[in-house]
Parts: C-alpha cells; sequence; structure tokens
C-alpha cells in the first residue's frame, strides 16, 4: 500500500509539468504530503506492532533483496515525513519571489526534483541494502543536486553544485566498493549480511569502507568541506530539507552498521572509539568554524556538522557502554543520539527557513548588512529566537534532551568508572561544543535581528506570508513537545534504540521516566519564574516613571549604527584561538594604513578551512606535477617526435611479436 | 522539608553575605573603615523602588532577558545543597542542568546586550560568550572529578556521601575547589580577569553589558549575581567538605569567608590582566581542571603517584 503510494507518487510528477506555474507547489504538497501520511502510519504501525515486509525481490547485481521497515526505518521515516511536509509548505511563498524570473520548466523541475527527493530519501531507509539501496541513495543525489542549482544563473550555485555532485560520488564509489566487497563474501549485499562478514572476514576494513561513503553524506571531519558550500547556494526549503534529514541519512547508514556488531564486544568497543573520535573532532571543528562565519546560511552549514558530531558521540557512548556491558550508559548514548537526530532535523529546518525569509526581503545573507530586523520581521524573530535557544541545548527546549542523554551516559562511565579517559575526553568536547554554540547563535541572532540596521534595505523589510510561518511552527511545536514533555517522547526513542545495538529498553525507560519527569517539572518551573519575575517587574513599573532616552554611548556624541560590533568583532576573540586551522579568503583590498582619508574599498573576507584548501591544493598540485611530466615531451623539435614516433611503432611491434595484442 | 528550607536560608546567606565579605577584606588591607557590610543590598532595595529608561533601538527581549537572566539563576540556586544538606530541587543528572541553566542566563544576556545596538556592549558581549565558552570544559572537569570520587551525577547525592578519602584524595579536592573559586571568579568579572571597581567603559566584560539597564532591571541582574556566586561559593567549599567530612554548619562560613576572604585578597594584591592575556588565563585553568582531573583518576585506580 505503502509503496504503491510512493509510485504513485513518483509517477504524478509528470503533472507538475502539465498544470500552470501557480498551481505547481500544489501538485508537489499534494504527492508530499500523500508520501508523508503513508510514511507515519507506516511507521506508527511498526513501532505498535513490531516490523513489517513490504516487499521481496531479486536483482541481477546483488541477488535478492526486500524492503521491510523497522524501528530504524520508522524512526527515520517519520523525521522525513515531517520535514518534507514543512518543506513543500514553505517553498510556495519562497519560490513565489521567482516565478516571474523563471520558466514553467525550471519551476517544474525544481519541484520535480523536490518530490523526488522525499520519496528517495524514504527508500532509502526501508531498502534493505545492496542495488536498491544503491538506487535510491544516487537518486536522492541527483535529485538534491537539481535543488541546489536552483538559482543556476548565479556562478557560485554552480560550483557549489559541482561540488557537491563530486564529493558525493566519491563517498558513492566507497560505498560501492563496500556492497561488492561484502556481496563477495557473503553472496548478499543486504545490511542484514554484514553480520555475517563480520564474523568470517576482517570487519575494519568493510566498516571503514561504508563509514566513509556514508561519513561523506554526514559531513564527518574531513569530508564536511560540501556542506559550507552547498548550503548557501541552495534555495532554504532545500537547505533546511537537506541539513535537517538528508544528511541524516549518513548516520542512518552508520547506525545499521552498528546494528550488524553482534555480541563481538570487542568490535563493538574498536567501533564505537573510531565513531567517538570521529564525532568528536567532527563536533569542535564543526562549531568552532560555525562561530566564524559571518554568512548566515554557512554559519548554519558549519552548525549541521557540528550536530552530526554531536550525535556521533552519542553512538561512540553507546558503543563503548555496551561493550563494557552497562546497559544504563549504552541507552543513554543510542537514546541520546536517536533523540538528537530527531532534535536537529526540527531547529535545524526551522533556522533554515528563518534564514529563507531574511534571504528573501534581504537579498543577501551576510550577516554584516543586517542588524535590527526584529523590528521589521517580529514573527520570524521570535520563531528564530526559540530555534536559537533550542540549538544551543538550553533548557527548557528540546536540544537540551538529547545532551543531557548524552551528558548522563558520560557521567555514569566516570562514576562507574567504565572507560573513564573516554567518557571524559566526550564530556570535554560535548561541553566546549555546548559553550562555543552560545557564542555561535549569539551572534547569528544578535547580529541579525538585534541591534539598529547596518544598512538601509533592513528598513524595506516585512514580515513573510502566513504560510512560511505556519510552515515554521510545525517543528516549533514539536520543539515545545520534546523540550517539555520528554518523558512521553523518549519511549518511542528507546524501542528504536534497542533495535540498534540491542539492551533492555523496558529497564532503561524506567530509569528514564522519573529523570526526564523531574526535567519536565524543572522546565515548566523556569518558565513559571520567568514569567512571575515579568508580571511582577510589570506591574512595579506601572506606577514608575519609564523614560526612552538613546543608548549610552560613553558621552560620545555622534555615533552611527557602522560603529555597532559586527559579527566579524564579535567574534574576534575566537578567531585568535582558531587561526592555525583557517584560511581567509580575501575579496578587495583593505584600507592603507597610509591613506588618512580613504577612498571607498570593498573588501570581503571568508574564514575558509584549511581542510578545504588542502584538499582543493592536492588535487592542483598532483595534475601540476602530471602536466609538468608530459609538458617535458613536448620539446618543439620535429626529430624528437619523429623518435616518439619511431618508439611507438617499435612498441607496437614487440607486443605483437609476443602475442599480447 | 525542614532541611531543605534550613538549605535555602542559608543559600540566601551565603548569597547575600560573600560581596560583604569581599568588600569588608579590601577595606581591612587597604587601611581604610569600608562601607556597611549590606551596603550593596541596600543599593539593590535602592534600584528596586527606581524608574527605567529604556533605548528606542532595544526591542521587547530586552525587557524580558533580566527576568530570564534571574529565573534560571534562581532555579540553578534551587538545586544546590550545603554539604549533606537536602536542596529543594534534585534529580539524576542536574550537574548538567545546573551548568546550562547558568547558559541560558548568559544567553539572555549576552543577546540583550546586543539589542543596545551599543560598541561597548557588543564588546562586553563578545568577550563574556568567548569565556563562558572556553571555561565550560572546566566545569564539566570539575563536576566530572566529584562525580569520580563520589559516584554520582545529581549535587545531592555527591555532597551527602561525605566520607574520609586519604590525604591524597584532600588534596585533589582542594585543588578541584580552587578551581570553582577562579570559575567563579571568571564568571562574576572580577579581578584578575576584569576590575567591576572601575569606571564602567573601562570594566570589559560583565558590568559593560548592563550599562543601559536601570531601576529594577539592573537590581535582578545584580541579585542573579549573588545567587551565581552563592552556586560556585558553595561547591567550591562543598569540594573541601566531602573530603575532610564537614557538615553544614562548617561549610556554609567556609563558603562564605573562605570565598570572600579569598577573593578579597586578590582584588588587594594584584592587577587586572591585560585582556588579551585572559584566553591564555581561562585555557590554563582548563589545563589545570584536566591535571586534577587526571591525578583524581590515578589515585581511584590506587596507582601510586
Amino acid at each position: 500500500m505503502y509503496l504503491l503510494t510512493l509510485l504513485a507518487a513518483a509517477l504524478a510528477i509528470a503533472l507538475i509539468f502539465i498544470v500552470p506555474k501557480r498551481a505547481k507547489v500544489w501538485v508537489a504538497t499534494v504527492l508530499i504530503a500523500m508520501a508523508a501520511i503513508g510514511a507515519i502510519a507506516l511507521s506508527a504501525k511498526t513501532l505498535l506492532c513490531g516490523d513489517l515486509e513490504l516487499a521481496s525481490f531479486t536483482t541481477s547485481l546483488f541477488g535478492k533483496e526486500h524492503i521491510s521497515v523497522d524501528g530504524i526505518s520508522a524512526l527515520f521515516l517519520s523525521i522525513i515525513a515531517i520535514a518534507s511536509v514543512a518543506t513543500v509548505l514553505y517553498s510556495r511563498g519562497y519560490v513565489g519571489g521567482y516565478l516571474e524570473r523563471y520558466s514553467s520548466t525550471h519551476i517544474s523541475l525544481h519541484y520535480t526534483a523536490l518530490v523526488l527527493l522525499v520519496v528517495s530519501m524514504m527508500l532509502v531507509v526501508v531498502t534493505s541494502g545492496g542495488f536498491s539501496f544503491l538506487f535510491s541513495w544516487e537518486l536522492m543525489t541527483i535529485a538534491s543536486f537539481i535543488l541546489i542549482l536552483f538559482e543556476a544563473e548565479r556562478q557560485e550555485v554552480r560550483r557549489a553544485a559541482l561540488n557537491y555532485l563530486v564529493m558525493m560520488h566519491i563517498g558513492f564509489m566507497f560505498l560501492v566498493a563496500g556492497f561488492v566487497m561484502l556481496y563477495n563474501v557473503t553472496d548478499s549485499a543486504n545490511f542484514a549480511a554484514v553480520e555475517c562478514y563480520f564474523k568470517v572476514a576482517a570487519p575494519l576494513p568493510l566498516f571503514m569502507m561504508l563509514f566513509i561513503g556514508f561519513g561523506m553524506k554526514a559531513g564527518l571531519f574531513p569530508m564536511h568541506i560540501w556542506l559550507p558550500e552547498a548550503h548557501p547556494a541552495a534555495p532554504s526549503h532545500v537547505s533546511a530539507i537537506m541539513s535537517g534529514v538528508m544528511i541524516k541519512t549518513g548516520v542512518y547508514g552508520i547506525l545499521r552498521l552498528m546494528q550488524a556488531i553482534d555480541n563481538n564486544i570487542d568490535l563493538l568497543y574498536n567501533i564505537g572509539l573510531i565513531v567517538l573520535l570521529a564525532g568528536i573532532i567532527t563536533g569542535i571543528w564543526g562549531v568552532i568554524f560555525a562561530a566564524m562565519q559571518n554568512d548566515v546560511k554557512r554559519l548554519l552549514a558549519y552548525s549541521s556538522i557540528e550536530n552530526i558530531g554531536v550525535i556521533l558521540i552519542g553512538l561512540g557512548v553507546a558503543a563503548v557502554g555496551h561493550a563494557a556491558g552497562s546497559n544504563l550508559i549504552g541507552m543513554c548514548g543510542m537514546c541520546g543520539a536517536l533523540l538528537h537526530i530527531v532534535n536537529h532535523s526540527l531547529f535545524k529546518t526551522m533556522l533554515f527557513f528563518s534564514a529563507g525569509n531574511i534571504y528573501s526581503k534581504m537579498h543577501t545573507t551576510a550577516m554584516n548588512q543586517m542588524g535590527g530586523l526584529a523590528k521589521h520581521m517580529p514573527v520570524t524573530a521570535i520563531l528564530m529566537l526559540f530555534a536559537t535557544v533550542a540549538i544551543c541545548a538550553l533548557p527548557p527546549l528540546n536540544g537540551f534532551v538529547s545532551e543531557l542523554l548524552i551528558y548522563i551516559g558520560m557521567f555514569n562511565g566516570v562514576s562507574d568508572g567504565h572507560e573513564v579517559l573516554y567518557a571524559v575526553g566526550g564530556i570535554i568536547a560535548l561541553s566546549l561544543i555546548g559553550g562555543v554554540v552560545v557564542l555561535a547563535f549569539t551572534k547569528l541572532y544578535g547580529i541579525v535581528f538585534l541591534g539598529s540596521p547596518r544598512s538601509h534595505h533592513v528598513a524595506e523589510c516585512t514580515e513573510v506570508d502566513s504560510q512560511r510561518i505556519a510552515a515554521m511552527a510545525i517543528p516549533a511545536a514539536l520543539i515545545l513537545f520534546v523540550g517539555l514533555l520528554p518523558q512521553l517522547a523518549i519511549r518511542p526513542i528507546a524501542l528504536v534504540a534497542e533495535a540498534v545495538t540491542g539492551g533492555d529498553s523496558s529497564l532503561a525507560v524506567a530509569q528514564f521516566t522519573p529523570m526526564l519527569t523531574s526535567l519536565s517539572c524543572v522546565g515548566f518551573i523556569l518558565i513559571l519564574v520567568i514569567a512571575l519575575l515579568f508580571v511582577m517587574k510589570y506591574r512595579a513599573q506601572l506606577k514608575r516613571k519609564i523614560e526612552s532616552g538613546p543608548t549610552w554611548g560613553c558621552g560620545f556624541t555622534a555615533p552611527n549604527t557602522r560603529m555597532q560590533y559586527t559579527g566579524e568583532s564579535f567574534s574576534e576573540g575566537l578567531e585568535n584561538v582558531g587561526r592555525p586551522l583557517m584560511k581567509d579568503m580575501v575579496d578587495g583590498r583593505s584600507v592603507d594604513k597610509g591613506e588618512i582619508f580613504p577612498s571607498e574599498h570593498n573588501y570581503k573576507v571568508v574564514h575558509k578551512d584549511k581542510v578545504d584548501s588542502l584538499l582543493g591544493q592536492l588535487w592542483v598540485k598532483m595534475m601540476h606535477n602530471i602536466n609538468g611530466f608530459v609538458m617535458r615531451l613536448r620539446t618543439g623539435r620535429v626529430n624528437n617526435y619523429i623518435t616518439f614516433a619511431l618508439a611507438f611503432l617499435f612498441v607496437v611491434l614487440i607486443l605483437t611479436m609476443f602475442g599480447v595484442l | 522539608m525542614l532541611i531543605k528550607l534550613l538549605n535555602t536560608l542559608l543559600m540566601l546567606v551565603v548569597a547575600l553575605s560573600i560581596t560583604g565579605v569581599i568588600n569588608r577584606t579590601r577595606a581591612v588591607l587597604a587601611g581604610r573603615k569600608g562601607i556597611r557590610f549590606f551596603q550593596h543590598v541596600y543599593n539593590a532595595r535602592l534600584m528596586l523602588r527606581k524608574g527605567a529608561v529604556y533605548s528606542p533601538t532595544t526591542t521587547a527581549l530586552f525587557r524580558i532577558a533580566p527576568c530570564v537572566y534571574l529565573g534560571a539563576a534562581i532555579v540553578a540556586f534551587l538545586f544546590i545543597p550545603i554539604a549533606d544538606l537536602e536542596p529543594v530541587l534534585s534529580f539524576h543528572g542536574d550537574i548538567v542542568l545546573v551548568a546550562y541553566l547558568l547558559g541560558l542566563a548568559r544567553v539572555a544576556i549576552v543577546l540583550a546586550a546586543l539589542d543596545t545596538g551599543s560598541s561597548f556592549e557588543g564588546m562586553g558581549a563578545a568577550r563574556e560568550a568567548l569565556y563562558g565558552a572556553l571555561v565550560e570544559p572546566a566545569l564539566m572537569m570539575g563536576l566530572a572529578t566529584l562525580a569520580l570520587f563520589c559516584g554520582y551525577s545529581s549535587f545531592a547525592e555527591i555532597f551527602s556521601t561525605a566520607q574520609e578519602l586519604g590525604p591524597n584524595v584532600t588534596i585533589v579536592m582542594l585543588l578541584l575547589a580552587y578551581v570553582f573559586l577562579i570559575i567563579m571568579i571568571i564568571e562574576s568579572g572580577r579581578v584578575p580577569v576584569d576590575d567591576p571597581r572601575t569606571h564602567l567603559e573601562l570594566t570589559m566584560i560583565h558590568e559593560v553589558m548592563c550599562l543601559d539597564y536601570s531601576g529594577i532591571d539592573l537590581a535582578m541582574i545584580n541579585i542573579a549575581g549573588w545567587l551565581k556566586n552563592a552556586i560556585w561559593a558553595v561547591i567550591a567549599a562543598n569540594a573541601v567538605s566531602v573530603a575532610l567530612c564537614f557538615h553544614w554548619e562548617f561549610a556554609t562560613p567556609l563558603a562564605i569567608l573562605g570565598t570572600g576572604i579569598t577573593i578579597g585578597c586578590i582584588e588587594s594584591l594584584r592587577a587586572r590582566n591585560k585582556l588579551s592575556h585572559n584566553t591564555t588565563y581561562i585555557l590554563t585553568i582548563v589545563a589545570m581542571a584536566a591535571l586534577v582531573l587526571l591525578t583524581g583518576f590515578l589515585l581511584y585506580q590506587n596507582i601510586d603517584i
């Protein structure tokens, strides 16, 4: 039934091309809503009644494969469903601004790719592996490539999209190689066969092969460099769905690999360490660069990398905990990681939607052009503040719940004496991430929405249409639910966690429930205390004299808005610490020291990864060397060329004599 | 119930007296008579009765922020026990919650500072955010050391297990208390990280963020500052108490006098750091916390050092 829905959705995209421009979005909405309702129904059924098998078939390449839904698929199906509905609702307003500019085919292509992306993501999480998995994976890449290319007339968009396509295919190669390795040994390329492979052959080569392949999609260090390029280039709703759910399919693959480690304590331990280490590096790297960016969407892209790091830290804690024989630590880590997958998909979609609202009014994502937007776009400002508090993992919202679970897993590791040093490493990393993410997002929110306008475009901004606001309200409601009633949200998550690495979910739920109930009480108490304080202050101030006066400028009488702190200056302190990690791309010329009356200057600086330039430079250097060698043959003398031709003929002669040719 | 009440009352006493002790210590060391012991409380009462001036640049966030700042500090305050007393609120994992509640307070005040559009306050906000981020690992490592020896992850459970830990561990706990004391200095922006006594524009971190606040808002921010100080002071005193088997009747004066006099002496005897050295200073504390944790771990594993 569900598969038929997906098939129908995939076939009905032809309709998008037929209907008039304005109606295309509605066709896409209906198709995606159909798929989403099917997915939600299916995952609810799976969580209630157990695993379902939908279809099975034989492919000529990898043999028998099937399509089935278990706990992990159910979790991913639900987040894909929620995010895709919000995305397609949001897209109407966003794409509406481009209807005049682009041809009908262009718009159709965009919506076709959007529907295909949703369908392919759903297929990725229900197929059992092998050919059908790789097919949906590739379809997902191509659909997202077309989506990134929406504003194809901009050169940086084309570059970013191409960069994305190349990187994804390098990852794809690793996946194909991994599946072929698997098929060679076990005669099946399903994820279920990985377990068998781990028993009969050396497990780490296969694990690393697939880990790199999935890590490319997830944005693990050092394979993250496509994210900060692709997200600023893509339209905001596309960034939202890509960052919110598509990169999570990489995590999905890693979960499937972890699921295959059955009772092999040593392997579980080793893989746990690899994943934990990858998480720590990715998280810290991502968050430091997030804090240094001055472009709204680049900052959000780096923050996605950081959140993938947090998820991996959770997974690593889970694996090491289970290997050490502690159900509580294992379940804490796994539930924390899975809940963080859900949480991140919620607040990151919201943040990218807010970025889209800003971009569609300001026509730029450069933070230093903004300021004071809260007065012009109040609803966006409130919703963005909400998402900011959630992503900073602050109580009483949802980000805190998942990080708390991971922390508790690690603190239990410390207090029970299991793998203390690794647990401490995780604690240090997570606390550093938690601290710097506050810096990054107060910078983002403060520079964009607060203060005075830094350019005259701000004054022309108005609030966006209500449909876009409604699209943002969907994740907002879920953020509140998970944040304030975590004891209810944890139940399905614990069931899924049990499906990944085993352990006892009912025991874990019994241990978590009192803690999360107290947490939810504290959340309500916190809100109550703040509200009470505000009411008291408000009532007291009714009788007092409340004046309005300019911001205190310390006696300086002619301040102007350009003197405000900018994004660049806000993160200057961190830049001094993180200088060795980055490379600045400078565009234009700075004001010279000798210029007493400076003329007009154009100066743009982008803080890029060293990894980015290292990888880039590596290729360039290799090509350079190869070309240098070839150039040595091109001497320009005719006698040399005749010698080459003679040598060629001679080689051919020798080869024919030995019967090679 | 009565114990919880006693704990809250004692915590309040600690919160109200630390500033007085610091002021009195400084006065004595400088050979002055000094201001009244509770002068800061009178000042706050005075501010609570005043009106306010708001800049037209600011939004509603600026008016809500002090309430969030104080609210988060109050809730965090309710989790802290004095030695083996019982706090009002407690659950498994609250050590993380307290750290993140203080994070919420920080976000509120940083955003409020950016809301004014003033470059001074932006500067203060940037520094507060950076130092807060850098000090977070030190805090978590300190808490992890406590969890390592006491085996629990809620404040009430950690500090209720007063036990004779042997002279080696006592040294670790004393060092830990020192780390928490420095964290308190960094979080409240005191010498040597910053000097709150200078003229406001020269005070570069915490006080500069509140430049545009007046009246009730400023009083709220000051009260929240006392509560935060009390939290750090009591945790530091508790770390000592755990090792030396002190109960609340010793721990309370230790929290007030120990931290108050130490900070008073530091403020009298040394100058403020050059601001660019603060990052190094904070990272040194992080390194020290790591060292304390490592030493603690080796002792815990019975590896003789």
